[in-house]
């Protein structure tokens, strides 16, 4: 009979005792978040995260491209466009000066901010505004078999020897335009030129930000002199003024009819490595350092990060979202959804396990990868990046000398910082 | 007597009139608080707004006055916008009356099955403006594209061509689009209005010996003429509004840019809020200018008959 009102106690204490256990392990559960970030995503991040935290996670996902103008209009109004948002680098003057998004400083670790190295884009003053999860910096992507087809067996590690190969491969006839490189108005032309820009050896803007591309010997002119060249040689598809560069790297490259991305996206070589999404090239794709002029690589990040508005009433949760996400093991599993880690650690151990495509490659070219602009993303960076895009595009069409081009990016600066 | 009776008369004439300005004011209220709240308020406010500095990057919004408009003369990217708007308007609405009325006057002719051939003819205006665009742009792609397909299969060098790459050629291509859109509206408008003209006057017409050219320029214009200022200022407007096509088309390119991309641009991109809604007030005045000028040619016909 003892031992029977024993148990009896014993069970009911478990039973009392249980939720609050249970509610210590995920103080937060029962809330609700939104979270808007760009599709593609993983199908199962809602659930996994709901099923470790209790917290219910609407996941929304729209084009890159809509992402920013939803944003705006929402964060102009005083609500939340969600609980945790996208928040690119190129937004980070922007939105720092808007004052829209909650200070992280405080809120993340020593070690995440020194695990994750890109954290300083998004740091304005003391303020960290977002928490990087993508690791996104330029690579270039080839076609191996384009190459050995056309019996090339060193990878071009100098702008000449790319031009020259891609030649070889045109010549060959394995592909009609054998670089990809968007040309239309859109961001991807910008970043395309930023690139090249750093590899003919120079930068944008000097430490007063004055345009550093306006000579013709400046790396700038260079790279907008080199497109334009790869285009009259017959190199890039002259289609290209009406191609976005995700629509150049599903319609072109994963089919297997363009051999070169010159500003190639690590987080695509899962995708390209899948034989189920792209039969064409499955296999054939590999990342290598970027060719440049001095032989030398460089590279720059463009990475993507987590924010929550000032204005989500779900901060504590959102907080919890965005440290789940951008912890070392869900960004181990999230490669496999073709989001490279932001965590060198994550990195290394993704390398070390041979999981990481082109691993070797880069793990060396992220040794290179600089800031673009080294004093902070501007405010007026949007207007910059049109400008260019625009000009890009006027050069392509030959409406426009790469003179006119050079001019009318820094005078539509130039206009822009004082407004 | 009898003044007593008048006296009454007046006074129920009077509380009818009353009762009749009552429900008259019930009646009309529902649309006079909707359209107040909706539009102008919206209206007023964004007036008022727009003579300040509305820019969350800046603090505070201060009164700036017509600083946003005057900023308006030394924006070169605008000019060029309102000169491609201006083009696309021009394109548009005389290629949507002239071949609006035309295939009216076709489809009218038809006596059975017209019901069938209306519902294909106004499936692009029922279908969104991106899904039009996305349709054109398999049309217009370079390499597997339909029309480059058909003019090479005709013999001509068409192989690979890019229609957007010469800005006159682009412009073509992107007002096409839009006409496939809204031509069907007119269509519509211009057939209903073909439909009540009465068959007696063709009839008396045709006894004075009139051929079908005249009787369509003595009586089908003049009496469709209404619906055609109809059809024509919905055309102006919606030219004037002009962005989904040529956003998918060809993006922010400069050359086929209308100004409502470069309102959005300025915008949403450049956060620039107040002057983005000068813009978009200036947008609304010119297109209704250019729209009075149909409506007050109706008005006077209508006065006149």
């Amino acid at each position: 009979m003892r031992r029977f009102v024993l148990s009896s106690v014993a069970l009911a204490a478990l039973l009392v005792a249980a939720p609050a256990l249970a509610d210590d392990a995920k103080p937060l559960a029962g809330k609700s978040i939104t979270v808007l970030l760009p599709s593609p995503q993983g199908a199962t991040i809602a659930a996994d995260f709901e099923k470790e935290t209790g917290i219910h996670v609407d996941l929304q996902t729209l084009s890159w491209d809509d992402i920013r103008p939803k944003l705006v209009t929402a964060l102009i109004a005083g609500s939340a466009p969600a609980d945790v948002t996208e928040f690119d680098w190129s937004w980070t003057g922007q939105f720092a000066a808007a004052d829209w998004y909650v200070d992280l400083s405080s809120a993340i670790d020593a070690d995440t901010k020194s695990d994750i190295k890109g954290s300083s884009i998004f740091t304005i003053g003391e303020k960290l505004l977002g928490v990087p999860y993508t690791n996104d910096f330029r690579v270039m992507l080839v076609n191996k078999k384009h190459f050995a087809d056309a019996g090339i067996t060193k990878m071009p590690t100098t702008l000449d020897e790319l031009v020259a190969d891609a030649k070889a491969i045109k010549a060959k006839g394995t592909v009609q335009y054998p670089i990809g490189l968007p040309l239309s108005p859109t961001e991807g032309a910008s970043t395309s030129w930023y690139l090249l820009t750093k590899a003919f050896g120079g930068d944008l803007f000097d430490k007063d930000w004055k345009p550093l591309f306006l000579t013709p010997d400046s790396a700038g002119y260079k790279a907008m002199a080199f497109e334009a060249q790869l285009l009259k040689d017959g190199l890039v598809d002259p289609a290209s003024t009406g191609l976005k560069d995700s629509q150049i790297n599903d319609t072109m490259f994963a089919k297997g009819l363009t051999s070169i991305m010159i500003s190639g996206e690590p987080g695509r070589l899962g995708q390209y490595s899948d034989p189920a999404q792209s039969p064409a090239v499955a296999g054939n794709v590999a990342a290598i350092l970027v060719p440049t002029a001095s032989g030398t690589t460089r590279s720059y990040g463009l990475l993507e990060a987590l924010g929550i508005p000032k204005a989500s009433p779900n901060q504590d949760a959102a907080l919890a979202f965005v440290k789940w996400f951008t912890s070392k093991d869900f960004q181990i599993k999230n490669y496999a959804n073709g989001v490279l880690p932001t965590r060198t650690s994550a990195l290394d151990e993704l390398n070390k396990a041979g999981k990481l495509q082109s691993g070797d490659a880069l793990v060396e070219e992220s040794k290179y990868v600089e800031p673009l602009f080294a004093q902070g993303t501007p405010t007026w960076y949007p207007q910059f990046s049109s400008a260019v895009n625009t000009a890009i595009n006027g050069v392509a069409k030959g409406q426009m000398t790469v003179d006119d081009a050079m001019k009318s990016i820094a005078d539509a600066t130039q206009k822009a910082m004082t407004q | 007597m009898t003044a007593v009776t008048a006296i009454t008369i007046e006074k129920k004439r009077g509380a009818a009139s009353n009762g009749d300005a009552v429900l008259g004011l019930i009646l009309v209220a529902p649309i006079v608080l909707t359209m107040a709240a909706l539009v102008f308020f919206p209206l007023v406010d964004t007036v008022w707004d727009s003579l300040h500095r509305i820019n969350p990057m800046q603090p505070g919004t201060p009164f700036v006055g017509v600083a946003n408009y005057t900023n308006m003369l030394s924006d070169a990217d605008l000019g060029r916008s309102w000169i491609n708007t201006f083009i696309y308007v021009a394109i548009a609405v005389f290629a949507e009356t002239v071949f609006g009325i035309l295939a009216a006057a076709l489809i009218n002719q038809v006596r059975v099955g017209r019901q069938w051939i209306l519902a294909a003819v106004v499936l692009p205006w029922a279908l969104p403006g991106v899904v039009n665009a996305v349709i054109w742009m398999w049309i217009y792609q370079p390499g597997a594209g339909l029309l480059n397909g058909i003019l090479t299969v005709l013999g001509l060098p068409f192989d690979n061509h890019v229609w957007f790459n010469d800005r006159a050629s682009a412009i073509v291509a992107v007002s096409v689009v839009h006409i496939w859109r809204m031509m069907p509206l007119t269509i519509v408008i211009v057939l209903a209005a073909m439909q009540s003209i009465p068959d007696h006057l063709y009839e008396a017409a045709r006894i004075d010996g009139a051929g079908r050219l005249k009787m369509f320029t003595a009586i089908t214009l003049p009496l469709i003429s209404p619906a055609i200022a109809i059809a024509m200022t919905n055309g102006t407007v919606a030219a004037f509004n002009f962005f989904d096509e040529a956003w998918v088309l060809t993006g922010a390119s400069l050359d086929t840019r209308p100004v409502l991309i470069q309102i959005y641009l300025e915008t949403f991109q450049n956060l620039h809020f107040s002057y983005g809604m000068a813009l978009s007030l200036v947008v609304t005045v010119v297109s209704l200018l250019v729209s009075l000028i149909y409506v007050l040619r109706v008005y006077r016909s209508t006065r006149f008959e």
